[in-house]
């Protein structure tokens, strides 16, 4: 019992419970099924880069062009459904194939070149948005065929199908990183990169798997992305969204230096970002207020865990002693 | 023997500008553009020096192009409401008054995004990221969305006056990068915040109070956003939340290009000023070679890459040679 309430992810269920029943006594339109599954499928996208984003919070990098390989795939989506009418199947394998091939660019630098993760990123995430924009000149694509929007719109048992997507590339990232060699090295590098390589890992391997696996993701949150909004926009994701799912990653409890997070955490810091926003419209809170409460939750959410596992630290430290 | 990236940059920085001449013909080495960068090239560059004294020691300011807006919201909401008379005196109260309200908003933005980080101890990249959403509400919350404009004509003498010529934001820069060099190169406390980078456990038993002087960067940081606030809302005659947002990624990558480490540490004066140099005659060499924006983003973008990449091989080389 005491372990669970040592862990992180308590701490964050009981904000997001807190926050929960303060909106709902406020509006109770927050707890109907209808709202939790707009909720829902709403912060699918910013979920899945999220288990990308986790990834590489893990390895102790981060990656700053997530924002920029969604709305460069975003555009190629588009073209290749109105030029080539394609399936969806070759869709994703083509999705696929341009998000690993993005992401291992910046997989190459980091490992190979040894350049700081999020100066590269921050690299990428120029050329790949300045690109974007140079040759699409900012124009939507809105005409997409039917069968791709009728795809979007599929419901199984009641959720709609992106929420699937979502919590595929959970279980997929949640196998890798605890059941697979290579998650295992993950975690090990972003502990100590030194030790990682001594104790036999293939350290640039893996950091060249991991970019390319966000790259993947990527890919699969444009179609996702896509499917929702039924228009390609091709500045959608070029303005702060790699913050937010910084933000939400960094909330669920993985340490920005590395080494630590969870597949868990990472979706309860989507959900409060999503239901802070989401409740503070039903709550009927200014418009104008809203930033100004966001950040503070934040602040006050991120402190409050330090200053926690601060006291838990203490009283380890104390039982070591009298023993 | 070690090449230093600072002389590789000059070299760089002397290549592309020799380049950029010749091909355009004495367009960009004409009076006007080497004018026109010269009104430029202080905004970047001050919240890029505010940027790299944060990452010197270590962490890193997302807030401060926020801090930068809140602080010149407000600034400009005192100014909107300021009836100006003719007389000296008036206007010297205005200038008065406009350098204590942006830094008293310096000293409250940077004392709360400091306590967090140092004394609370969360990690920079959060708490500023938290910070920078705080404050953008804040300008959202009083802007309302659109801008404030409207200010005493003789507060525009910040932005685009000049004296010999000599634009006054060029002058406030200047005397900004004195300031920086003597803080960080020539004080007991430029030492201890490189110290404090590259490594904090060390500094703290070697009888450095971390805390505080942490404290001070954030500080210190915010003051330059307010400095270079002053001179953004003049140049542009409004102020709105989004003020400077695009100088945010683009101060990371100057102070890193600039040869400082990410980790905190090691980096210099020099070496960020002339990647701020080298930033500053692409964007306007490419414009004036009528290049798309958007393509020098991406340009930008790999000469980071490339520039980091060079260092590296060129690192790896020389010490190759030196072992032999």
């Amino acid at each position: 019992m005491k372990k669970i309430f040592q862990k992180k992810e308590t701490n964050m269920l009981i904000v997001v419970i807190v926050i929960s029943i303060l909106i709902t006594l406020k509006n109770s339109t927050f707890m109907s099924i209808e709202n939790l599954v707009d909720l829902l499928k709403c912060n699918t996208v910013v979920g899945i880069l999220g288990m990308g984003m986790l990834m590489a919070i893990i390895t102790g990098g981060i990656d700053i062009s997530v924002g920029a390989m969604t709305s460069l795939i975003t555009v190629i989506v588009g073209k290749v459904l109105v030029g080539y009418q394609v399936n969806i199947f070759y869709l994703f394998i083509i999705v696929s194939i341009c998000g690993i091939l993005l992401g291992s660019i910046n997989g190459f630098f980091i490992s190979r070149i040894n350049i700081p993760p999020i100066i590269v990123t921050l690299g990428t995430y120029n050329l790949y948005g300045g690109l974007n924009i140079y040759f699409t000149k900012g124009a939507w694509i809105t005409n997409l065929p039917k069968y791709f929007v009728d795809f979007g719109q599929i419901k199984i048992i009641g959720l709609p199908i992106q929420v699937f997507f979502l919590i595929g590339i959970m279980c997929l990232t949640y196998f890798l990183l605890t059941y697979t060699l290579v998650g295992r090295g993950i975690y090990c590098i972003g502990g100590n990169p030194e030790a990682a390589s001594r104790v036999g890992y293939k350290t640039k391997n893996i950091l060249i798997f991991v970019y390319s696996y966000i790259g993947f993701i990527s890919g699969i949150a444009a179609v996702v992305h896509t499917t929702i909004v039924k228009q390609v926009c091709p500045n959608a994701f070029l303005s702060g969204s790699e913050l937010i799912v910084i933000a939400a990653v960094v909330l669920g409890g993985a340490n920005i230096l590395g080494g630590e997070g969870t597949v868990l955490g990472t979706l309860l810091g989507v959900i409060l970002l999503g239901i802070i926003n989401n409740g503070l419209i039903l709550a009927r809170v200014s418009t104008y207020w809203q930033q100004i409460i966001i950040g503070i939750i934040i602040l006050f959410s991120v402190s409050f865990n330090i200053l926690r596992s601060k006291n838990i630290e203490k009283e380890m430290f104390k039982i070591d002693v009298e023993e | 023997m070690k090449i230093k990236s600072d002389i590789v940059l000059l070299l760089l920085f002397i290549l592309i500008f020799t380049l950029l001449s010749i091909i355009s013909s004495g367009r960009f080495l004409s009076f006007d553009n080497l004018q026109t960068m010269a009104f430029q090239i202080p905004e970047l560059g001050i919240i890029t020096f505010g940027m790299m004294v944060v990452i010197l020691l270590g962490g890193i300011n997302l807030s401060i192009t926020a801090i930068s807006a809140f602080s010149g919201v407000i600034t400009a909401l005192f100014l909107a409401n300021y009836n100006v008379s003719t007389t000296n005196i008036n206007i010297l109260l205005m200038i008065l008054g406009v350098v204590g309200i942006a830094s008293i908003c310096a000293l409250f933005s940077g004392f709360l995004t400091g306590f967090i980080v140092a004394y609370i101890g969360v990690t920079p990249i959060l708490a500023t990221l938290g910070a920078k959403i705080f404050f953008e509400g804040i300008c959202l919350k009083i802007t309302k969305g659109g801008s404030i404009s409207g200010y005493p004509k003789q507060f525009y003498f910040f932005g685009s006056g000049t004296i010999f010529n000599i634009p006054i934001p060029l002058v406030i820069f200047i005397l900004v990068i004195i300031i920086n060099y003597i803080l960080l190169d020539r004080t007991p406390w430029g030492a201890k915040v490189y110290s404090i980078g590259s490594n904090p456990v060390v500094a703290k038993f070697s009888g450095i109070n971390v805390k505080i002087i942490s404290l001070q960067v954030y500080i210190y940081s915010s003051l330059m956003a307010a400095v270079a606030s002053i001179i953004m809302i003049s140049r542009y005659n409004s102020a709105k939340a989004s003020l400077g947002q695009s100088y945010l990624l683009e101060s990371i990558a100057a102070t890193v290009l600039g040869g400082t480490r990410i980790t905190g540490g090691k980096g210099s004066v020099f070496g960020t000023l002339i990647a701020i140099g080298i930033i500053q005659i692409i964007s306007s060499g490419l414009n004036i070679l009528n290049f798309n924006r958007f393509i020098t983003n991406a340009i930008m973008g790999s000469i980071l890459i490339l520039v980091l990449s060079f260092d590296y091989l060129l690192d790896k080389w020389t010490s190759r040679v030196f072992i032999k």
